[in-house]
């Protein structure tokens, strides 16, 4: 989708004459709906983004929060759904890689990704070419330039088969001087280090701002080539103390990074598009300024400090060039042979217009009559669905121990841990959740589901929430029912946010998403980051020969859009469970009061309590025999009772716990009671074969 | 204090975590980038793992070819120590150094997954602490590691249960002081990150004592 005829008119009006080729291609790029988020900012400005440690927050490449006097960790989230769709390695392994160089545009080490994943049915071919390709793309860019996945999700539903939602969140960690300061001036040069630019990627943006039809061409995929990733990740390392600022050269090319750079510094720009570095010197001007060639960085440097920068470019090898310089006035100047190609004001090349469309509300359906199941049949079906299973197999492709630090690595727990030795004990909590079921049923609800999850994940692990980002997916905002959807999850996020008081610092929007005239279920995801203050005491999901089991809070009659409903009956229905937010609050400094004083710990959600303990169980190698009866409840239905996804609960482990005790762990099988009568038994080596993916 | 090299290649992506590890052993690692590293200056030169060159041809093959790696073989020649861990071992074998090759795993695929190793041989500079045949927990992360024995080797580690199809279960091979390793010893030294103890730190405590004598 090009300009819009308005768009064309204010263009021109502006200008005060027609635009030329190369900024017709400049406002293409920069005003598509992916980078200039035209269709949703007016929107996302109401989510709450400060607290006293935010440093720095959304609407920035990366922000910045203090975890601990002088240390600051920046976390943010991309998609990369279209690429994954049309060419899924390279599409997931360039997100990968333009997320990182994200987190390097503050000077950050990367430390760790978190990768949420959404695909069509393992077992439908095509969904399975993609899966595995992206999972492949991720592996061969994190495992090579050496960051570690960490953690994430990876769901499963039929609106995924040709329409993925790839998410991947990357932390940093940085000390405050080494933060590049700003301070741009007139006279400080625009330094482009990495890659040559060629086609690869063209119009990346353009392209993933409408929807697939198929027959794509793929050359609007970037190519990923970790090497030169690697390299850029260790130059910013050492050249970060003598440069004023960093900027990725991502999605919308230089058209992108020119004109967000004129505008946040107030200063106009001069560059020379036939001084950067190429690969591919056919290139014409205006292809320069909207190629999306991937491993490139822009470094903002004092012409005295420039040395300092070059010669840490050349250590490591990366292709570079000084195109550009900052200059008074407010204009933003590309030149070709010494011909002003591009030449608008700043306001107007970052100024893309807002766009609002008209929305429409819809009713879920609503919950079904069910009937009860046999109740060891069900369990076994909830806990076989892939989207409960375990996600090794995905996972053992993924190094998550490079850098030593990922102290509660994937699959041992509700959330990541990771050390940072620089500061003792001190360490990380991390998780991203999504529930694309729940956001499809009740959008504001859902999302407000998707922050409470991971808020209370990240709690249960025994963290303290500090900061979120978010990642929203819906289809075409022209349709009236899609731009509810997104306003409605805004709405949730901003909800969910205030009343936990975890703000968020960081997000991204992907629209389009559909396929087949069809959109995707709204996905919206929200990673919570939080500190806990010794590592070592961090709660995994296990508990030891003896220990008692206890469940905090209580199970309600809510499986409206549960994993239950659908793989059982076959049903997408109902509403999500309800938030609580004082009792998600409540949770964190319970766990607190408990560290180090419980076995393990884990969230109850997806699947019910019944998939909780089967989790805990697989986990530990230890039986268990529980009496779910005895759980705080509000229904008399057993199958709710085992499934309900009700918010506000975790199991936890040890000869004492907080909540009410339920059960014993021992032996060698999972024995689930009510009373005096038996509903499942399942040896724990069964569990761990049933809940293979 | 001794002169312990940490080398780095274009795509090395174990150094800061090799140089962590000398450290809680009491050694001071210092980080060589390849085009710096001449022989004669170092008590001991470790290769860490990652992807040298990005491993766009075989592992380890292109970082063989540098002249850093012809200084390693002098040094490793004249008696000094070096251990090439997962992708530093690929290299070692490329060059030569070792002997054997590092072919794709077998199921195929990049595997990340902590395994029960066994050092068969307690003489080398790196494992003299350990007792012999003793089993201790370390990370594999690689995606060719299957060991292919040219003649006769020693195999300094074995695989308890073989993940990746090595003749022999060989995790590590040894020539006199020179050491190839693809579990990862730099990965299994802090209790907090471990999932099997901290075994990996005899190996630098190993190379600390060595350096005394």
């Amino acid at each position: 989708m090009g300009l819009t005829q308005q768009e064309l008119v204010l263009i021109k009006s502006s200008l005060g004459r027609e635009p030329t080729g190369a900024e017709l291609a400049f406002f293409t790029s920069h005003w598509s709906e992916h980078c200039s988020y035209k269709s949703t900012r007016r929107w996302l400005r109401r989510l709450p983004g400060r607290a006293p440690w935010v440093v720095r927050g959304r609407g920035t490449d990366a922000p910045l929060v203090e975890v601990e006097r002088g240390l600051y960790v920046s976390f943010k989230i991309e998609s990369h759904n279209h690429p994954s769709a049309v060419d899924p390695y390279n599409g997931a392994a360039t997100g990968v890689g333009g997320i990182i160089r994200d987190i390097l545009t503050v000077g950050a080490v990367p430390v760790a990704l978190l990768v949420n994943l959404h695909f069509g049915p393992p077992d439908d071919p095509h969904a399975r070419w993609i899966m595995d390709n992206v999972v492949r793309g991720i592996a061969d860019y994190g495992n090579r330039v050496g960051v570690p996945v960490v953690g994430g999700e990876t769901w499963f539903d039929e609106d995924f088969t040709y329409t993925p939602i790839v998410l991947a969140t990357c932390v940093g960690v940085v000390e405050r001087d080494a933060v590049p300061p700003g301070g741009v001036e007139p006279g400080d040069l625009i330094v482009v280090a990495g890659l040559g630019a060629d086609r690869s990627g063209l119009g990346g943006s353009a392209f993933a701002s409408k929807v697939l039809e198929g027959g794509e061409d793929p050359g609007a995929v970037q190519v990923a080539d970790p090497l030169t990733g690697k390299k850029l990740i260790d130059a910013v390392r050492e050249a970060r103390r003598c440069v004023k600022y960093i900027k990725d050269l991502g999605g919308g090319g230089l058209a992108t990074a020119l004109a967000e750079l004129a505008h946040w510094f107030f200063l106009g720009v001069e560059f020379h598009l036939d001084k950067l570095h190429l690969r591919d010197s056919s290139m014409a001007p205006e292809e320069l300024l909207v190629s999306e060639t991937q491993e490139r960085l822009i470094f903002v440097v004092a012409p005295d400090k420039l040395p300092c920068l070059l010669s840490a470019l050349e250590k490591y090898e990366l292709p570079y060039s000084v195109p550009g310089r900052f200059v008074e006035g407010g204009r933003v100047r590309a030149f070709w042979r010494g011909v002003a190609v591009v030449d608008v004001p700043v306001e107007l090349a970052d100024g893309a217009p807002d766009i609002e469309w008209p929305r429409k509300a819809y009713e879920p359906p609503p919950l079904p009559d069910i009937p009860e199941p046999p109740l060891d049949k069900a369990i076994d079906v909830v806990l076989s669905s892939p989207n409960v299973a375990s996600k090794e197999r995905i996972y053992m492709r993924f190094d998550f121990d490079v850098g030593v630090r990922t102290a509660v690595k994937p699959g041992e727990g509700g959330a990541a841990v990771l050390k940072l030795y620089e500061y003792g004990q001190l360490g990380l909590v991390v998780k991203g959740d999504a529930n694309p079921r729940y956001a499809y049923l009740n959008p504001r609800l859902g999302a407000a589901n998707a922050f409470v999850k991971a808020y209370r994940n990240v709690a249960v692990t025994g963290g303290v929430p500090l900061a979120a980002v978010d990642s929203i997916n819906v289809g075409s905002p022209e349709r009236p029912h899609v731009y509810w959807q997104f306003v409605e999850a805004v709405e949730g996020l901003r909800e969910a946010a205030e009343a936990l008081e975890v703000p968020i610092v960081g997000g991204k929007v992907s629209l389009y998403n559909e396929y087949g005239g069809r959109p995707v279920k709204p996905t919206v995801a929200v990673v919570v980051l939080g500190k806990i203050a010794d590592v070592s005491k961090a709660n995994k999901a296990v508990w030891r020969l003896g220990d008692k089991i206890f469940l905090w809070g209580v199970t309600k009659a809510e499986v409206g859009g549960s994993e239950y409903l659908k793989r059982v009956h076959g049903v997408v229905a109902g509403a999500p469970p309800s938030v609580d937010y004082g009792a998600e609050r409540e949770i964190v400094g319970v766990i607190q009061s408990w560290l180090g004083r419980i076995s393990g710990a884990t969230d109850v959600g997806l699947g019910g309590l019944a998939a909780a303990l089967a989790k805990m169980a697989v986990n530990s190698g230890v039986g268990a025999e529980v009496d779910v009866c005895k759980a705080p409840s509000e229904t008399s239905r057993l199958d709710f009772l085992l499934f309900s996804e009700s918010n506000g609960r975790f199991l936890a482990a040890g000869e004492e716990g907080p909540g009410v005790q339920i059960g014993e762990a021992h032996g060698d099988e999972l024995v689930l009671r009510c009373g005096g009568s038996v509903l499942y038994r399942r040896g724990v080596e069964d569990l761990k074969s049933i809940m293979r993916l | 204090m001794h002169r312990v090299a940490v080398l780095k290649f274009p795509g090395t992506n174990g150094d800061y975590d090799v140089l962590r590890a000398l450290g809680l052993a009491g050694l001071r690692g210092e980080l060589v980038w390849h085009r710096d590293y001449k022989s004669g200056l170092y008590d001991a030169v470790i290769l860490p793992g990652g992807f040298s060159y990005g491993d766009y041809l075989r592992a380890g093959a292109v970082a063989a070819q540098t002249p850093a790696v012809e200084h390693v073989r002098r040094d490793a020649e004249r008696g000094v120590p070096v251990l090439g861990i997962c992708n530093g071992f690929q290299i070692l074998t490329e060059a030569g150094l070792l002997p054997g090759a590092l072919a794709p795993n077998e199921p195929p695929g990049f595997i990340s997954k902590w395994i029960r190793v066994r050092i068969n041989d307690v003489k080398t500079p790196f494992t003299h602490l350990y007792e012999p045949g003793e089993v201790v927990y370390m990370p594999i992360a690689h995606a060719e590691g299957r060991y292919v024995p040219s003649g006769s080797y020693s195999a300094a580690a074995k695989y308890v249960e073989s993940p990746n199809g090595s003749f022999d279960d060989v995790a590590g091979v040894a020539r006199s002081n020179v050491l190839g390793l693809m579990p990862h010893p730099e990965r299994a030294v802090d209790r907090d990150v471990s999932r099997g103890g901290t075994g990996g730190l005899k190996l630098w405590l190993s190379l600390k004592e060595w350096l005394k004598r």
